[in-house]
C-alpha cells in the first residue's frame, strides 16, 4: 500500500549484500566502516570512518548493521576523548533495523537494534542507546547520556518522555524492512 | 495526515458498541492495533487502559543497575549509585576531577575520567550547572550517593519522614501482629475492592507493608461511617509534624519576607526557581535557582501486564532489565488481522513526487504541498484501498460493514444513536460479502526476506499497470482488488456530499470467521476446548480515517489544515 520511494540509478551504488550508498554522501575512511547490508546511506551524509584511534593496525570506527538507513545530510563521527592525558577516537557501533533520520549529528558511542532517531537531533558523544528506543525530531541528547531500552526521549536536553509498546520490536522491524524494498530505482519513464 | 485505521477497545463502557467517532471524547476509545492486547481465555482485545499492571522489576534508567525489590524502598525508589539529576535542566551529571593547579577552568577542559584530582563535583553536559556552585564536592568520585547520605540525612524532608515513620510503625506492628487474622476479610470487606485483580493488588500490597492491609480499608470507611472511626481512634494517635509548614522552611517560599527580599534584588528571571525544576522535591525549597540541589534519578520499572477479567498474564517481560524480550507476549496483532487504509490517488501522487524528485536531482521530496494533497475535495467521490493482513495459520473469512444507525439499533444500550441522527455527510460504500485471507506462513516472510526486492518489484509492476487500468475497470472499485500471501486488498469508495467538511471518519465492524480445530499450529487452541472442529467467530470494532475535507470555495492550501 505504500507508495515507492524512488532513487535515480546513477546516484546510488548498490553493494553485493545489497547496500546502498550514495554518490553524494561523503564516506571517508571506508576501509574502517562496515556496513550489514541492506544499508542506505542517503544522499548529503557524512560519515567519518577516518577518525580512527592511534596506534598501528586495523580498527573498525563505524559499524553499522543491516536495514539501517542514514538519513540525507546525516553526519556520523566516532566519539573522541582524552583519557590519561591521551587524545583517541573511539569506535561507533549501531545496530540493525536502525534509522536516522535527515540532519541528525550523531557521536555515539553504542547504538542497539530497532533505534528510531528522528530528524534534526543531535546525539552527544559517547551516549549509548538501548535497543528499540525512540528519539523524538529535535532532540538534542548531551554527551555520555544512557537511553534506556524501549523508552521515547525528546527535547533539549533530551529526557525521557514514556514508555514505548510492548511491540515496538516487530513495528520496527517491518517498517525498516519496508523501507528497503521501497526504495528502488527509477528506471522507467513516469 | 495519511489514513489511518485505529482499533476499539469496549473497556470505557458497557456496550461493545464504539462511540460515533466524529465525538473527540471517542478517541479515548480507539488504539492502534500495536499497543492492544489480546486475552486468550476471554476471547477479548485489551488495551492500556484496562489491563492491569504490576511491577516486575526496577532498575536505574542511567546506570542499568537492576535494583532488587528489597532495596528499592531503602533506596527511597532512587538510584544509590553515581546517579545524579541535573537540578537546572534535568539531564544526567557526571563526576569530574578538579585541575590540580586551577581548579576554576578545569573542568572545561577536563573531560569524564575516574582519575583526577580530589575534590571531585558534578557537573552537567548541558547547561553547565556544577554541584561546587551548592557546596557539594566528593573525596572520592565512586559512592557519590553514600557520601551524600549524611547530608540526606539531615534534610528536614527527610527527618519529616523518619518522624512519620516512627509515628506509624507501632500501629503498623500492632497491626501486623492481628494482620494474620484480620487482613484478609478486611480487604474484602472494602467496597473498592469489587474485581479480584484490585483485590489480589491491595493484598500484595498489605504483604509489603503490614499495616495497610488493616489500616486502608478502615480509614476509607471511616469517613463514611462514625462507627468505624470509633472503633479506630484509639489505634490512630494525631501525628503532629516535627515543623510547622508555615516556618518549614528557612529561605520563606511561603511569601515572606525573605521572598520579597530575594525579588527586590531580582536581576534575571532565571534566578528564579521554575515550578518544574523545584517540582522534584518533596520539601518546600527555596526560590532562588543557586539554591538547587542535584537528585538521586528515581527507578524506572519493567512491568507485566495482566487481563483485568480473568487475572491471566498477557505481558510478562524477561528478569533482564535491558531485554525487549518478553516471556509472555498476547498482543493483539497476533491475533486481529491488520488493517491498513490508502487513498490511492495519495498513493499515486507520493510516488510521482519521489519519482519527480529522483529525476531532477536526487533530493528529498518537497514536504510543503502535502496538506493539501492529503486532503479530500468536497463533492468528489474517492476511492480507498484496505489491505488486511492475516496474522493466523488458518485461513480466515473477513466480513466487512460499516455502523450505521439501524445496525446499531439491534443491539440494546448503544449511545451513538442521538448523535448519529445528524447524518454524516458523506456515504461509504464497501464490500459486504465475505472474502478469504490466506493463512500467515513463516515461508513467506522467508521468502521476503530473501527476494524483497525482486518480489517488490513485481508486485509494484502490478499495482502500477492496475492502477493504469483503473479508469478502464471503474466498475471494479469496491469488492476484492488482489490477493497475495497472507494480504487481501479490498476496495470502498466513500462519496463525500457537496456541502460536506470536517473528517471523513467512519466506525468499521469487522468480523472474522476462523477453523479453530487445528490445536498444534492454532494461535488459539485454548480458546475453545470444547468447541472442536468448528468455526469461530470474531468481530472487533475499527474507526477509518480517511482524513480532512476541503469545502468547494475554500483554496486547495487550507491554513486550518495542518
Amino acid at each position: 500500500m505504500e507508495p515507492p520511494i524512488y532513487y535515480s540509478r546513477t546516484e546510488f551504488i548498490e553493494t553485493d549484500t545489497g547496500n546502498k550508498v550514495s554518490r553524494r554522501a561523503t564516506i571517508a575512511g571506508p576501509q574502517n566502516i562496515i556496513l550489514g547490508g541492506k544499508t542506505i546511506i542517503s544522499s548529503g551524509a557524512i560519515i567519518r570512518g577516518d577518525l580512527r584511534r592511534s596506534g598501528p593496525g586495523h580498527a573498525v570506527v563505524i559499524s553499522l548493521g543491516r536495514y539501517c538507513v542514514v538519513g540525507e545530510g546525516c553526519v556520523m563521527r566516532p566519539p573522541y576523548k582524552t583519557y590519561r592525558g591521551a587524545f583517541n577516537y573511539y569506535p561507533m557501533k549501531v545496530g540493525d533495523y536502525v534509522h536516522i533520520g535527515a540532519g541528525s549529528v550523531v557521536e555515539a558511542a553504542t547504538i542497539g537494534n530497532y533505534v528510531q532517531i528522528g530528524k534534526n537531533c543531535i546525539i552527544g558523544k559517547f551516549t549509548i542507546i538501548k535497543d528499540c528506543a525512540r528519539i523524538a525530531d529535535n532532540t538534542v541528547v548531551p554527551p555520555n547520556t544512557v537511553i534506556p531500552a524501549l523508552s521515547l526521549f525528546a527535547g533539549s536536553p533530551g529526557r525521557f518522555v514514556e514508555d514505548l509498546a510492548e511491540s515496538t520490536q516487530d513495528i520496527v522491524e517491518v517498517h525498516t524492512k519496508q523501507y528497503y524494498s521501497r526504495f528502488q530505482p527509477l528506471d522507467r519513464d513516469r | 495526515m495519511a489514513p489511518s485505521v485505529l482499533y476499539h477497545c469496549p473497556c470505557l463502557s458497557t456496550s461493545s458498541i464504539p462511540p460515533p467517532p466524529h465525538l473527540p471524547s471517542s478517541s479515548y476509545s480507539f488504539h492502534p492495533l500495536y499497543t492492544l492486547f489480546f486475552c486468550e481465555e476471554c476471547d477479548a482485545v485489551r488495551c492500556n487502559r484496562c489491563v492491569s499492571v504490576e511491577v516486575s522489576g526496577y532498575y536505574c534508567p542511567n546506570c542499568l543497575f537492576e535494583v532488587p525489590s528489597a532495596s528499592v524502598r531503602a533506596e527511597k525508589n532512587r538510584c544509590a549509585r553515581n546517579c545524579f539529576m541535573c537540578p537546572n535542566c534535568r539531564n544526567t551529571l557526571s563526576v569530574v576531577p578538579s585541575d590540580p593547579p586551577d581548579s576554576g577552568d578545569g573542568r572545561l577542559s577536563a573531560p569524564i575520567s575516574t582519575v583526577g584530582e580530589p575534590p571531585f563535583f558534578l557537573y552537567c553536559n548541558h547547561c553547565r550547572w556544577d554541584s561546587s556552585e551548592v557546596g557539594i564536592t566528593f573525596e572520592k568520585p565512586t559512592g557519590l550517593a553514600a557520601q551524600l547520605q549524611k547530608l540526606e540525612d539531615s534534610s528536614p524532608d527527610s527527618l519529616e519522614y523518619e518522624r512519620l515513620k516512627e509515628h506509624f510503625e507501632p500501629i503498623i506492628r500492632a497491626s501486623s501482629l492481628s494482620s494474620s487474622s484480620s487482613a484478609a476479610p478486611s480487604t474484602s470487606h472494602s467496597h473498592h475492592h469489587s474485581n479480584p485483580i484490585t483485590a489480589a493488588a491491595s493484598a500484595a500490597l498489605a504483604r509489603d507493608i503490614p499495616g495497610v492491609a488493616k489500616y486502608t480499608p478502615h480509614a476509607r470507611s471511616g469517613r463514611h461511617s462514625g462507627k468505624d472511626r470509633s472503633a479506630n481512634k484509639d489505634e490512630m494517635p494525631e501525628y503532629k509534624s516535627r515543623l510547622n509548614i508555615s516556618n518549614a522552611s528557612v529561605y520563606g517560599s511561603g511569601g515572606g519576607d525573605v521572598d520579597v527580599e530575594f525579588m527586590r534584588r531580582l536581576e534575571d528571571v532565571s534566578e528564579v526557581a521554575s515550578l518544574e525544576q523545584r517540582w522534584n522535591y518533596s520539601w518546600s525549597t527555596s526560590l532562588e535557582t543557586r539554591d538547587l540541589k542535584p537528585l538521586r534519578i528515581p527507578l524506572h520499572s519493567k512491568r507485566s501486564k495482566r487481563c483485568p477479567a480473568c487475572t491471566h498474564i498477557l505481558i510478562k517481560p524477561e528478569q533482564k532489565a535491558q531485554s525487549v524480550r518478553y516471556k509472555i507476549k498476547l498482543v493483539a496483532a497476533n491475533y486481529l488481522p491488520a488493517i491498513t487504509v490508502a487513498l490511492p490517488h495519495q498513493v499515486e501522487m507520493l510516488g510521482h513526487i519521489s519519482a519527480e524528485a529522483a529525476k531532477r536531482s536526487g533530493k528529498a521530496p518537497v514536504e510543503d504541498d502535502k496538506d493539501a494533497r492529503d486532503n479530500l475535495q468536497a463533492g468528489k467521490t474517492y476511492p480507498f484501498h484496505m489491505a488486511l493482513t492475516n496474522p493466523l495459520y488458518d485461513p480466515i473469512q473477513v466480513r466487512l460493514s460499516v455502523q450505521r444507525v439501524h445496525v446499531a439499533a439491534t443491539v440494546t444500550g448503544e449511545g451513538g444513536t442521538i448523535e448519529k441522527a445528524r447524518r454524516p455527510p458523506f456515504a461509504i460504500s464497501i464490500p459486504t460479502t465475505p472474502f478469504s485471507i490466506a493463512p500467515f506462513a513463516e515461508a513467506w516472510e522467508y521468502e521476503d526476506d530473501e527476494e524483497m526486492f525482486g518480489l517488490d518489484d513485481d508486485e509494484l509492476e502490478a499495482r502500477l499497470s492496475g492502477r493504469e487500468k483503473e479508469t478502464k475497470s471503474k466498475s471494479k472499485t469496491v469488492g476484492v482488488l488482489e490477493k497475495r500471501a497472507n494480504v487481501t486488498v479490498v476496495g470502498g469508495e466513500v462519496a463525500l456530499g457537496k456541502e460536506a467538511r470536517g473528517e471523513v471518519k467512519f466506525n468499521m465492524l469487522v468480523a472474522y470467521t476462523y477453523r479453530s480445530d487445528d490445536p498444534a499450529p492454532s494461535e488459539g487452541h485454548d480458546v475453545s476446548p470444547s468447541k472442536k472442529a468448528e468455526t469461530k467467530t470474531f468481530a472487533f470494532y475499527t474507526v477509518v480515517d480517511l482524513g480532512n475535507i476541503i469545502p468547494k470555495e475554500k483554496s486547495r492550501v487550507d491554513p486550518y489544515d495542518v
